[in-house]
């Protein structure tokens, strides 16, 4: 089902885990992916939460990090993959469920995108912070906001092939 | 150590590169895993916490100072704020209808992945509405505050 260019899900996972170890212990800071987005609102935008705080200043390390990833992404696909290729496709599990004209899946994808950013606010990290650093630390709410990213992550997609009919 | 650009950069494409070579930048992972045909993902999320569990038990033993800068490291827990369950669920709505979270998103538009860049712009728009709605709250407007929170440190 996977392309051959990914490694077994162990891999990466003991890949990802000694990389929060080493960010931690080289930096001091531990890995997140979504408090950085308040930082963009921060650059684009005058509305105070995200001038004060972890956003004060807003060129801080979670703004670098962020800006980051999508590099990593364009290196993993030039050294494994077919280089950057420009797609709106989403795959075909969910290209068969999801809308099929541009505007329709850009609306559902905008929206799930407001869900993840405003539940993460909400939750007070993302499956970096609190999955993959939380729960290493023991931190009872990361083991709760990790059921919580499950379920809702299984509700959603539960519904969305079945009720599309899709053959599940 | 404050803000290296350079350096956090680097640590952020490295990141990326790994969620792509784990396999977290591939739509179908998603699917399968929420529909349990694929368990990829849940294979990475707990590999990573299994090593975490034992690299964070070893280093609280005795803590060292940060390599680069020499500052404490951040060992501390997200406090058990006040509708985070709600909000993970919210989260997980998003992020299984999206097929991708906030790091992935990011790692799947440098690869190409626009309907990933909907999803960027989707959640910068989720933070910022909670931002603001946080403001109307405690009666900010545009001013700067340095009124604590729950948020975590900078």
């Amino acid at each position: 089902m996977h392309p051959d260019a990914i490694w077994p899900g162990l891999v990466g996972g003991l890949a990802i885990g000694l990389y929060s170890l080493v960010q931690l212990i080289v930096t001091g800071r531990a890995l997140g992916c979504s408090t950085g987005y308040g930082n963009l609102c921060g650059l684009v935008s005058r509305t105070a939460y995200f001038h004060q705080g972890p956003y004060e200043d807003t060129l801080n390390w979670r703004f670098w990090f962020t800006l980051g990833l999508p590099i990593g992404g364009l290196l993993a696909v030039v050294l494994h993959g077919d280089g950057f290729v420009a797609t709106f496709s989403l795959g075909p599990l969910y290209d068969a469920v999801m809308p099929q004209g541009t505007v329709g899946k850009s609306a559902v994808l905008f929206a799930a995108g407001g869900l993840i950013g405003f539940g993460a606010r909400m939750a007070g990290g993302c499956t970096s912070g609190h999955s993959i650093v939380g729960m290493a630390l023991r931190a009872p709410s990361s083991l709760l906001a990790s059921v919580g990213f499950f379920v809702g992550g299984t509700m959603a997609v539960q519904a969305l092939f079945r009720l599309t009919a899709a053959p599940v | 150590m404050r803000s290296a650009p350079l350096l956090f950069l680097l640590f952020g494409a490295a990141f990326g590169y790994l969620l792509s070579r784990a396999g977290a930048t591939d739509y179908d992972a998603y699917a399968g895993l929420f529909l349990f045909r694929d368990l990829q993902l849940l294979y990475v999320i707990g590999g990573a916490v299994v090593v975490g569990l034992v690299g964070i038990a070893l280093i609280e033993r005795r803590p060292p100072a940060a390599l680069f800068g020499g500052g404490p490291l951040d060992l501390s827990r997200k406090p058990l704020q006040r509708g985070l369950f709600t909000g993970a669920v919210l989260f997980g709505i998003g992020w299984g209808l999206a097929g991708a979270c906030p790091g992935t998103a990011l790692a799947m538009l440098g690869q190409g992945k626009l309907t990933a860049g909907v999803t960027v712009a989707g959640i910068l728009a989720g933070t910022w509405l909670y931002g603001f709605i946080q403001d109307v709250r405690s009666g900010r407007s545009g001013t700067p505050d340095t009124t604590t929170s729950s948020a975590p440190p900078a």
